[in-house]
């Protein structure tokens, strides 16, 4: 009846999980995300969707990380996951574990004072800071200082930071004023990774530093921390903080969404974050309740057989109504969050018109303007030889056969390009059309060029790759020896044409034909699951079930159809798009035909 | 000679056979199963030699720091490490047989200051101007011990970023002050070793990137000025020689670009001119590389400084149901064609043809194919194979020759394999066994067996 077996995991009542859950949070060096809720509830709902917050939770990124330092003989260390939780490297976890039995701080990922409590100003560091530690009443940064945090405490109403009063809340001792937060440099502690060896693994600093948008002033935070993802917007004017029902003075208010192109594939209980869903039960409980089969629901509960068994935590109807409640109060924020990221990659994506290079009986040459749409960085940027953004094309006749197609996933869930194992093995031809704008790892073999990887490791020149500091000058020669990233995405402001060819044998069934486009963009390609998959994923989930929740991610930016028609001599198309497609939640493994 | 060539080439196209028919339990498809996390055998951290601040990718506190009066924030950090290789090998070159047992230990100190700014010095305390410290078994002649002890550093030098060190030049990131610096004596190569090839060489060099230009979705740029330690094409020292640059690397959605020019000037010898354009791209499951160069002297040509161009053409292709890799090399040179700069132990400029053209870097042991550029043509076909999930053992297997295009004074055909194996988190074991016929008819081979050891 479960959704998921965790039969592996320890026995935990929720009591017990909790007490444990608070004892660790009142001995830990930082603050949860949680305590700040308190007064913050709009921004710690905002950030507790983000990707700042699924940085840990992510069983991609924990199989990923694990996986690239086991093929460095452990010499990746902790360089990936320092970044994903700062927290939990400085507490000095482990660096490969279940994210279920991690500190509930370091489970946050990125959480506030990551970001509010780094000690200094450090520059392009790739994310390997110091942070400042203490409970709740030690400073944390600000971009404004304490006027506010002053005026608040001098306050009798709000009944803050009285220690000796036990009505009085807890709160910061003190917010330093610091600058940075409010530069694009401050992102680029973290958003421009140079691994120790010179392999420069993202970019979006530097390349936002040579862009119009930068030499125009803007920064980083006008595009991702405004009211508009993607596009320079106007903050919002709110209290930075409620206390006790009392809102402080207005001033500037930052989205702390921070909405990109990932998205999670974790049972919803456990992300969001949510103080409600952790008090209610611990993850490993939480993945027992299986919400796709309706637990919790009026439907589900009223049709239940009376031999039905449950686990132990979720044994009486009151729990799982209460747990679905907190099920749709996730869903919907979800859902809140992924309305934000369709609005920023359609912001940096944009589709152009068809343009008709030929069309004739003989057959149909055409071509599709992809342009982005920022003038900040490229698109995709970042972890951009992992993002996976393509068109489908798919051309059907009067009956609605497909006719060609390119952009169709394999029975995998890949793109039909040199990484996806059906192509390589010869099962299904490549997809010589396909217009993808991921970038690829390369590395350089033995002797023989250089070939794409799923993973940045070279074996062929090394049995035994090691990461240690070049004994050259890698920012003279841009990339270790040996590695590298071809970079493809589309410069600021810039635009890639998609040509496709249709032959007339492609073409020669029952007109008129129906030519339909559609941008898409997913978070990782599944080769990558399969390529990690031997050391396991978080949660209990298999790889076929972490694929399978990644491509249903995929997200459909831009759909536009094209009707073409026919003369007694030649082909005509209609270079108005028919109406929208109702816009799929998810896309789907398509036949490959063409 | 020529009919154990043949031998191999054939066990090269058996081999490739085999591997392609190979089932799909080499590749696997997506565990439908939860599979535990694999923590038990996920190996530690391998310390360096020394460490001082914060452990190299260790887990823990990060430490503060503190700020320079530039600025800017460092927390210095200083690690030991580098690697141990030492070899017993026999090379026999027909009239002469070298056995030998050398070493060659490379240590390096790196002095992180910020992410961006470090010093790195090396040492290199076994090997001398091509000369390595080990036991000499053969020739007789030679007998004894070899003592080619040096204690002064290989590589020198400091990076950084300029607007790294002086954040206050630019608080809101919107003048791209990010000038890459390199300064002092450091190795360097350019396209793949054709134009350049140097591990020890004194260069200052200046360096943008993610430059946006011409639609590339990457550009890097450098410029780069020479001072010191620079050698002809022949390998010899150049006194007082110096060059100048321009080397710069191009993405596109398909290809990428490598362009290079240099400038040598020599006061004993004739300067020159050196270019180099090299493509890198994909065809379908094709990997290939194609790269052009062209050395003119501008006064007359010498050891120095050649004139003549070279083509070097590489492809490759991973095989069905695995990551196998097949290979097949080849170039053309026309006259003679010269590097700005080789390292004395750097051999020519045709080492990344393959396995058989280049020397292995330590003791005697010969590259079995001349990697020369003088009006010469030659190929490389090879496979690799892997072997277990993480690749840790391998064997190469390589065929090549070459041939004169002018006078036909030299040809020569070999056959080569290598096996090696990775150890623990920190050896390799390595084998080399080749054969080979020159065009005086005369055979040559080499064995030889390595333990290379990492820190």
């Amino acid at each position: 009846m479960t959704g998921l077996d965790v039969s592996a995991a320890p026995p935990e009542s929720s009591g017990n999980a909790w007490d444990a859950h608070a004892k660790l949070f009142k001995d830990s060096p930082f603050p949860s995300a949680a305590a700040c809720a308190t007064c913050h509830q709009s921004h710690y709902e905002e950030w507790s969707v983000s990707q700042h917050a699924y940085a840990q939770l992510s069983p991609v990124f924990n199989a990923m990380q694990a996986k690239v330092t086991q093929l460095t003989s452990g010499t990746n260390g902790d360089f990936c996951i320092r970044c994903h939780t700062q927290t939990g490297m400085a507490m000095g976890e482990e660096t490969f574990m279940s994210v279920m039995d991690r500190h509930p701080v370091s489970q946050e990922g990125i959480t506030c004072i990551t970001c509010h409590r780094m000690e200094e100003s450090y520059g392009k560091i790739s994310g390997r800071f110091a942070i400042r530690q203490g409970g709740l009443d030690a400073p944390i940064n600000g971009p404004t200082g304490p006027s506010e945090l002053q005026r608040a405490l001098s306050d009798p109403n709000y009944r803050l930071g009285d220690k000796d009063s036990p009505a009085s809340r807890e709160v910061h001792g003190d917010i330093k004023p610091f600058f940075q937060m409010t530069t694009s440099g401050f992102c680029g502690t973290c958003h421009d990774v140079t691994l120790p060896n010179g392999f420069r693994l993202e970019e979006a600093f530097s390349q936002f530093k040579n862009s119009p948008a930068a030499h125009r002033g803007e920064s980083c935070q006008d595009c991702h921390m405004g009211t508009d993802p993607g596009v320079k917007s106007p903050y919002r004017l709110e209290p930075a903080a409620i206390v006790g029902g009392m809102p402080t003075k207005p001033r500037k208010r930052t989205n702390h969404m921070f909405v990109g192109p990932d998205y999670s594939i974790v049972h919803p209980g456990i992300f969001p974050h949510s103080p409600q869903a952790k008090e209610m039960a611990s993850m490993r409980e939480w993945l027992e309740f299986d919400h796709e089969a309706g637990w919790g629901t009026e439907a589900f509960e009223d049709n239940l057989p009376s031999d039905t068994e449950f686990p132990s935590r979720w044994k009486t109807p009151d729990d799982r109504f209460d747990a679905r409640k907190i099920i749709n109060q996730q869903v919907a924020l979800l859902e809140k969050a992924k309305e934000q990221r369709l609005q920023l990659l359609k912001r940096g994506y944009q589709l152009g018109d068809l343009t008709i290079k030929r069309a004739s009986k003989r057959g149909l040459d055409f071509e599709v303007e992809v342009r982005n749409g920022s003038d900040g960085h490229n698109v995709p940027t970042g972890f951009d030889a992992e993002r996976v953004v393509f068109l489908r094309v798919t051309i059907t006749d009067a009956d609605g056969k497909v006719l060609m197609q390119s952009g169709d996933l394999d029975p995998d869930g890949d793109l039909r390009d040199s990484h996806s194992e059906f192509v390589r093995n010869g099962d299904l031809p490549l997809d010589k059309q396909l217009f993808s704008l991921q970038s690829k790892f390369l590395t350089t073999n033995v002797r023989g060029s250089e070939r794409e990887q799923v993973l940045a490791v070279n074996h062929s020149v090394d049995p035994l790759p090691f990461i240690r500091p070049e004994p050259f000058s890698s920012i003279l020669t841009g990339r270790p020896n040996g590695l590298r990233i071809h970079r493809r995405g589309i410069p600021p402001n810039g635009s890639r044409t998609a040509r496709y060819k249709v032959s007339r044998r492609q073409i020669s069934e029952t007109p008129p034909y129906k030519i339909r486009i559609q941008l898409i963009a997913g978070m990782v390609p599944v080769n990558l699951v399969k390529e990690i998959q031997s050391v396991g994923f978080d949660f209990n989930m298999s790889a076929a079930q972490v694929a399978s929740n990644i491509v249903d991610g995929h997200m459909i930016l831009w759909d536009k159809t094209f009707k073409t028609g026919e003369t007694s001599d030649r082909l005509t198309v209609d270079l108005n798009t028919l109406p929208d497609h109702p816009r799929a939640s998810k896309t789907s493994t398509a036949n490959h035909d063409g | 000679m020529i009919r154990s060539l043949r031998s191999g080439l054939y066990l090269v196209l058996a081999l490739l056979v085999i591997s392609s028919l190979q089932l799909h339990a080499a590749g696997g498809g997506l565990f439908s199963k939860p599979k535990p996390l694999a923590v038990d055998a996920f190996p530690e951290r391998p310390r360096p030699l020394i460490e001082w601040g914060d452990p190299f990718l260790g887990t823990g506190k990060v430490q503060k720091g503190f700020k320079v009066p530039t600025g800017a924030t460092w927390n210095p950090s200083f690690m030991m490490y580098g690697s141990l290789r030492t070899a017993v090998q026999t090379y026999d070159a027909g009239d002469r047989r070298f056995s030998e047992w050398a070493s060659r230990l490379e240590l390096l100190g790196n002095l992180q200051l910020s992410a961006t700014e470090r010093f790195v010095v090396g040492f290199r305390p076994f090997d001398r101007l091509n000369q390595y410290s080990g036991y000499q078994f053969e020739p007789g002649s030679l007998r004894g011990w070899n003592d080619h002890f040096r204690a002064t550093p290989h590589i020198l030098f400091f990076e950084g970023e300029f607007g790294e060190i002086f954040p206050g030049l630019d608080k809101n990131d919107h003048l791209g002050l990010d000038y890459g610096l390199s300064v002092g004596r450091q190795p360097l190569r350019l396209q793949e070793g054709l134009i350049l090839e140097d591990d020890s060489i004194d260069l200052v060099g200046i360096t943008r990137n993610a430059l946006l230009m011409g639609g590339a979705s990457h550009l890097k740029v450098s410029s780069i000025f020479a001072w010191n330690e620079i050698e002809g094409a022949n390998n010899i020292k150049d006194p007082g020689g110096k060059i100048v640059g321009l080397t710069s690397f191009m993405d596109f959605e398909k290809t990428t670009f490598e362009f290079d020019s240099l400038y040598a000037l020599s006061p004993n010898q004739s300067d020159g001119v050196f270019i180099g354009l090299g493509a890198i791209r994909r065809f379908g499951l094709w990997n290939a590389t194609l790269r052009g160069a062209f050395s003119q002297s501008t006064e007359t040509e010498d050891a120095r400084t050649g004139n003549g161009w070279v083509f070097f053409s590489q492809l490759s292709r991973d095989l069905p149901h695995s990551h196998d890799l097949v290979y097949f090399n080849s170039f053309w040179a026309i006259d003679q064609f010269s590097s700005a700069s080789r390292a004395p132990d750097a051999g020519g400029p045709l080492g990344r043809m393959g396995i058989l053209f280049s020397a292995v870097g330590l003791g005697h042991f010969a590259s079995p194919l001349n990697n020369h550029t003088h009006n010469n043509l030659g190929a490389a076909l090879g496979y690799q194979k892997f072997f277990g999930e993480l690749k840790r053992t391998q064997l190469i297997i390589e065929a090549g020759g070459l041939t004169s295009t002018d006078d036909g004074s030299e040809s020569a055909e070999a056959l080569g394999v290598r096996f090696q194996k990775a150890f623990g988190r920190r050896h390799i074991l390595i084998t080399d066994v080749f054969g080979a016929l020159q065009s005086d008819h005369q055979e040559t081979w080499g064995l030889r067996g390595e333990w290379l050891i990492k820190f």
